[in-house]
């Protein structure tokens, strides 16, 4: 049937909530670009058959023309898609992504997102003045200016700003600046307090 | 040293710098700990907490972190012991200890760098005078120089003569000052005791500072509550203690007094109680609480058919019948809970029992939750020593932390829950010890084992369940027994700690008497005992009355706590 890859590329994306980022299905990309090449050329004949006076082919030229516009139309959103995840994991992981999930991205996708990653330095290096002003940290308004930690697993030690070290334990806790916890709260290495 | 002004030899000192809090494992240092976060986080102090449950700990946490940090904050921990010797820190590190562990190691009282205590100026103290104790290495290296010194030979048999003379004068006087040494430090060390809880010196700064809350006066109660259900104070310490606390209650929570200007049911409120020692009572039924007190337990021995029988009378005379007494007692008639302490105080005075009602706090918030600082108390400690293996031990450490914020309220109803097992265990195993004679007279002491098949054991493996469970153990025989010279023994409770090691857990608690100034020789004779038997134990725990000894040692290690102690 006619679409079906390109609409299971759409399916997978859709079932992946919140963020997620499946592998890229370079297999299946290909075989739709493949069925899209089929029926262009198909269409190809039958216009040129059309021309020379079969006239009950234009039906079946039109069905094709749609089929190739419904598959395009579902690759695009499908790379589209894939592209808005993984800007947003810039957002959320920071400008290095854990390996499982590069491993997931296309070589093409990979450069994507390093040029976004250029773009949004340079953007952010522009605003606030003299030293620029990181736009992923507190993406919520922050209450205080530190925060109570929880170590949830041994992470070993852990670099603040001026240079002392705190050792990163299972079940110590800390009372650090926010904004060098919100990494290893996201990692899950650390787990925030409210009291 | 002693800190004279906390706020500012203490507080200010480590305001701009990064601390570690090293926390011991009982009620009370919890308590002060949660102050001194509050207090921290009110001041952006940048601080790491550790919790620790024995000296191996200790150490291996300070190693840890010797590189990372200058100033320690030690609760509960570290004040009976020699820290420089045990720690060997370097010259820059300071140790600021706020235990209430008695008494307090003489180098730690006399170092004037390094230690400072966080002590309040409690009236029995009683350290020793620096010169009685120690002495300038310098004479030494004078006698040393002289006898080195060449002359000429006519005078020199002479001031040799006089030389071995002033020697030998120097070395008696030296034995005699060491041998008086000896004993004062002996008669200082010989007793283990303890003074102002440490959360009542920590709220004791946040007041000093102004920056004391109504939660951080809630846990300064607790944790005084915690050494009197531990019996760790005695009973006009407490008192004058409760009257200090509610100086700050009546101040923090007067407006509740005003009718009109009272503050909304939901704001946290304390009061001052003159309520029943029953334990847990309010969140529990009536009749399970007498049963599993040790107060109504033992003086209405209810381990035997006769005590259940005045048992039986004791809620006649009140005219409460069973049926409601069985029940929560929150579903009990209301016209029966009006009057129930009065009536309850006028019934156990006729039954032996005259000091039913103790004085002590209770925290409201909300419609539902009232609780009494006892109740707090079992809680927590039941929480932080359970025995559900959820991961290192330290978990149990965070979360009984976690059930003293007032937001965390499942984890205090698991707690309470834990507690309510625990005391059942306790009551049970003390009513089978009761009536099977398993405690024994050795001489100078009394002595129980439990043994390795007895149902819930694995709860006693833990130092402060082994302590109630002896306290009240003891308690119960003293009212059982009718030998007079048992009833004024101390008593050593032995539980297996580890079945796979073969360790065994000890513990030694002071006699039971009315008057008694809870002074507990045991630390000093475990430490001698084990010396003098080459037995294998180690005495991690910060109470130094509770070790732990391989279980083929014990037979040898109790004759010689024999022999040592008539």
């Amino acid at each position: 049937m006619a679409g079906e890859r390109a609409v299971g590329l759409v399916r997978e994306l859709q079932r992946a909530a919140g963020g997620h980022l499946p592998p890229f299905r370079a297999e299946e990309l290909r075989q739709a670009l493949e069925e899209m090449r089929a029926l262009y050329e198909r269409n190809q004949a039958d216009v040129s058959e059309a021309k020379a006076g079969r006239t009950d082919l234009i039906f079946l030229i039109r069905f094709r023309h749609c089929c190739l516009l419904r598959n395009q139309r579902c690759i695009v959103a499908y790379l589209y898609d894939r592209l808005l995840r993984i800007r947003a994991l810039r957002w959320e992981y920071g400008s290095i992504l854990p390996n499982a999930i590069q491993f997931h991205m296309s070589a093409e996708e990979v450069e994507w997102f390093n040029r976004y990653k250029k773009s949004l330095a340079t953007y952010m290096r522009s605003v606030g003045g003299e030293e620029g002003l990181d736009l992923t940290q507190d993406i919520k308004p922050p209450k205080s200016l530190y925060i109570e930690v929880r170590c949830l697993k041994d992470y070993g030690e852990f670099e603040i700003e001026d240079g002392t070290t705190v050792l990163l334990k299972k079940n110590s806790q800390h009372f650090l600046p926010r904004w060098k916890c919100e990494q290893l709260i996201r990692q899950g290495v650390l787990e925030h307090i409210l009291s | 040293m002693f800190v004279s002004d906390c706020r500012r030899d203490f507080y200010e000192r480590i305001v701009s710098q990064r601390v570690l809090l090293l926390v011991a494992s009982d009620v009370d240092a919890l308590c002060a700990c949660k102050i001194l976060q509050a207090l921290f986080q009110c001041d952006h102090v940048q601080y790491t907490l550790v919790p620790v449950s024995g000296w191996q700990e200790l150490e291996t946490a300070f190693l840890e972190h010797k590189d990372q940090f200058k100033y320690f904050v030690l609760i509960n921990c570290g004040a009976n012991v020699d820290l420089l010797e045990i720690l060997q820190p370097e010259e820059d590190t300071f140790f600021f200890v706020c235990d209430s562990h008695r008494p307090i190691n003489v180098v730690n009282v006399y170092n004037e760098t390094q230690i400072k205590l966080l002590v309040k100026p409690d009236d029995d103290l009683d350290v020793p005078a620096y010169d009685d104790i120690f002495r300038d290495e310098e004479e030494e290296e004078e006698e040393s120089e002289a006898e080195s010194d060449g002359s000429e030979p006519s005078d020199k048999r002479r001031r040799f003569e006089e030389e071995v003379i002033e020697r030998t004068m120097k070395r008696r006087q030296r034995r005699e000052w060491e041998a008086r040494r000896r004993e004062i430090l002996f008669d200082y060390e010989q007793y283990e005791y303890h003074g102002t809880s440490s959360a009542m010196v920590m709220f004791d700064l946040a007041w000093m500072m102004s920056k004391d809350l109504n939660d951080m006066l809630w846990w300064a109660i607790v944790g005084l509550t915690d050494q009197w259900v531990q019996d760790k104070i005695t009973q006009m310490k407490y008192v004058t203690d409760i009257g200090i606390l509610q100086r700050h209650v009546s101040r923090h929570n007067h407006r509740n007094e005003d009718e009109e200007n009272s503050l909304s049911i939901d704001c946290m409120r304390i009061a001052f109680e003159y309520d029943l020692r029953l334990a847990l009572y309010q969140h529990w039924s009536l009749y399970e609480s007498l049963c599993n007190t040790s107060y109504t337990s033992a003086n209405l021995k209810l381990w035997s058919v006769q005590g259940q029988k005045r048992l039986q009378e004791f809620l006649a005379d009140m005219g409460l019948p069973l049926k409601q007494v069985k029940q929560k007692f929150n579903s009990m008639d209301i016209s029966l809970k009006e009057n129930l302490k009065e009536m309850i105080e006028e019934s156990a005075s006729k039954f032996g029992m005259k000091d039913l009602r103790v004085q002590t706090f209770s925290i409201h918030f909300g419609f539902k939750n009232k609780f009494l600082a006892s109740d707090i108390v079992y809680a927590t400690a039941s929480l932080m020593e359970s025995i559900e293996k959820e991961g290192p031990e330290t978990t149990n450490f965070i979360k009984a932390l976690d059930s003293l914020s007032r937001g965390n309220l499942d984890k205090l109803h698991q707690g309470l829950d834990l507690a309510k097992k625990q005391l059942r265990a306790i009551q049970q195993t003390v009513a089978s010890c009761i009536c099977t004679n398993l405690v024994i007279s050795q001489g100078p002491f009394l002595y129980c084992s439990l043994m390795e098949g007895t149902p819930d054991v694995r709860l006693f493996s833990k130092p402060v369940s082994l302590c109630l469970l002896s306290k009240y153990l003891l308690k119960s025989f003293v009212c059982s027994t009718k030998n007079k010279r048992c009833k004024l023994l101390p008593l050593i409770m032995a539980a297996p700690m580890d079945v796979e090691q073969g360790t065994v857990i000890m513990v030694g608690i002071p006699p039971e008497t009315e008057s008694s100034d809870k002074k507990n020789f045991f630390g000093r004779a475990f430490e001698k005992a084990a010396e003098s038997t080459n037995s294998r134990t180690l005495h991690n725990h910060f109470d130094m009355s509770i070790i732990e000894l391989k279980t083929e040692d014990r037979s040898k290690f109790l004759d010689a706590l024999i022999s040592l102690l008539s």
